[in-house]
């Protein structure tokens, strides 16, 4: 905003348009000059002043025509109006239509460079308002995403640092302290877990992290999702799998992007908790009115008490002191509100010892011919 | 290890960050061109015509990242870089929590070529190089 401010002036007197713009050049102004209402409007468009002093008396397009037209071009325009004939009847409804000030003729230089001078100042001011609330409002509308980067851009460096470590690449690393910063390491991506989960559980809260819904072939989501995660699977030494699933079965309403978070986190758990030679595994079905998928694992299982409290937030079986890597108690919270806000269902069935099957129900898209 | 070595930009506001992934690509005799954010970034794609850019997603503001990738992908004055692969890695998912759909680019966005999630495996980033190299 360097650039000096643009000052139009459009009055059918020429001696007028010289004086004004005298003055408005020693000020530091740039100065527009027209010498009727339907030049001036045309600079008006082209220019984009940052004011318009116009006459209110002219042939052809009056001033008050004027004023109403830049308003309607950007209200952020000031403008002033000359009255030839200082009736208070004629300022007062040039005010009205939105003008800033107005100038009885005859004036003097002084009154000129005073009035010019507040409204430019006002039009500073209110840029400057604008600006920051836009800038406020995208603040506000990913404050989410802006919180999670910050929280999450520091454990990123460290963890970074260590990968370069444990690779040996800063110098060959001894057994023990090649350990502990293994250790730290897998500490550090619990914490981004559950920085990632919390922020995901606040997102939802906020009716952020649902988008969209459009039917939907769950078969290839969830393929991507087998696909991702049969490397995980077989590092815990266990196979994934898809079980019997019909064909052809009719599409779901869904958002992609939150149900992918859904089968992602469940998957996940049932490969964590399960056991070497153990299986996890993931079929396709439908009801009455919903898309079935279950997934199903041979896992360590969840006991009945604490059944009806794993989609609690926080709550997190006990199963002793474990060390490494902890989820965040949230997958299956997330999970839940995120099939709720589908108009869907989770359930979870459990052995203690022989594994668990969650069933997520969703409902079906309507049939195509009564889309729209 | 790899039998070419290649010139990296890496465009991350971090300079922790940076360090680290230059120690790793150093490792394997390639040579790192740093940049401090977006402008730089642009700036040096241009100057330095790197055989790869690593390009982060949130820098100054929320996603300069697809900004610069669509740029690199589309924009005129990237004409003579055209071909340059830019691979993501960042810590964001995508602006609708898709891990997919950042692999995809954001909506009307140029795709990038590749991507990979931070922390980077040193071992992963050395074999995405090498892909790319060998192109």
């Amino acid at each position: 905003m360097t650039l000096s401010p643009l000052v139009l002036v459009i009055d059918d007197e020429e001696s007028m348009r010289d004086s004004c713009a005298q003055i408005l050049v020693r000020m530091g102004c740039r100065v527009e000059t027209a010498a009727d209402g339907e030049a001036g409007l045309r600079r008006a468009g082209e220019a984009r002043p940052d004011a318009v002093i116009v006459d209110l008396k002219m042939p052809g397009i009056g001033g008050l025509e004027v004023l109403d037209a830049v308003r309607a071009l950007d209200p952020q325009i000031v403008t002033i109006v000359i009255t030839g004939y200082a009736t208070v009847d004629a300022a007062v409804e040039a005010m009205k239509k939105g003008a800033y000030d107005f100038l009885p003729k005859p004036f003097s230089p002084d009154e000129l460079r005073l009035i010019i001078g507040r409204a430019l100042e006002r039009r500073h001011l209110a840029l400057e308002a604008e600006r920051l609330r836009r800038e406020k409002k995208l603040i506000e509308d990913n404050v989410i995403t802006l919180v999670s980067h910050q929280l999450r851009s520091p454990l990123v460096a460290v963890q970074q640092y260590f990968e370069v470590l444990l690779a040996g690449m800063a110098g060959r690393l001894e057994e023990k302290p090649r350990e502990m910063i293994r250790k730290a390491n897998e500490r550090l991506t619990g914490l981004m877990n559950l920085i990632n989960d919390w922020l995901d559980l606040a997102k939802i809260d906020k009716g952020g992290l649902v988008g969209k819904q459009r039917p939907l072939d769950l078969r290839p989501l969830l393929e991507k999702q087998v696909e991702f995660l049969t490397p995980l699977a077989s590092e815990y030494g266990l196979v994934l799998a898809w079980g019997e699933s019909p064909v052809g079965l009719p599409a779901a309403l869904g958002d992609p992007a939150s149900l992918e978070q859904v089968f992602s986190n469940i998957l996940h758990n049932a490969i964590v908790y399960n056991r070497p030679g153990g299986r996890v595994e993931v079929r396709l079905g439908e009801a009455e009115e919903s898309v079935v998928v279950t997934i199903r694992d041979t896992g360590i299982g969840i006991a009945a008490k604490d059944l009806p409290l794993i989609f609690d937030e926080f709550y997190r079986v006990s199963r002793g002191e474990s060390s490494g890597a902890k989820g965040s108690g949230l997958g299956l919270p997330i999970a839940k509100k995120i099939v709720e806000a589908h108009g869907g269902r989770i359930e979870a069935a459990s052995v203690l010892g022989e594994g668990t099957t969650f069933t997520i129900r969703l409902p079906k898209a309507p049939p195509e011919n009564e889309r729209r | 290890m790899s039998a070419s070595s290649a010139k990296i930009l890496v465009i991350d506001d971090d300079p922790d960050f940076r360090e680290a992934v230059t120690a790793i690509l150093a490792s394997a005799g390639h040579r790192v061109v740093p940049a401090s954010g977006p402008d730089d970034g642009k700036a040096k794609v241009l100057a330095e015509r790197p055989d790869l850019v690593l390009l982060d997603i949130m820098m100054d503001s929320l996603f300069d990242g697809y900004a610069l990738c669509h740029a690199i992908k589309t924009a005129k004055e990237f004409e003579s870089v055209r071909g340059t692969p830019v691979v993501f890695v960042s810590a964001v998912k995508d602006i609708a929590g898709s891990r997919f759909g950042f692999h995809g680019g954001a909506d009307g966005l140029s795709a990038p070529d590749d991507y990979l999630d931070k922390p980077v495996k040193p071992a992963d980033l050395l074999a995405l190089v090498d892909r790319f190299l060998s192109r």
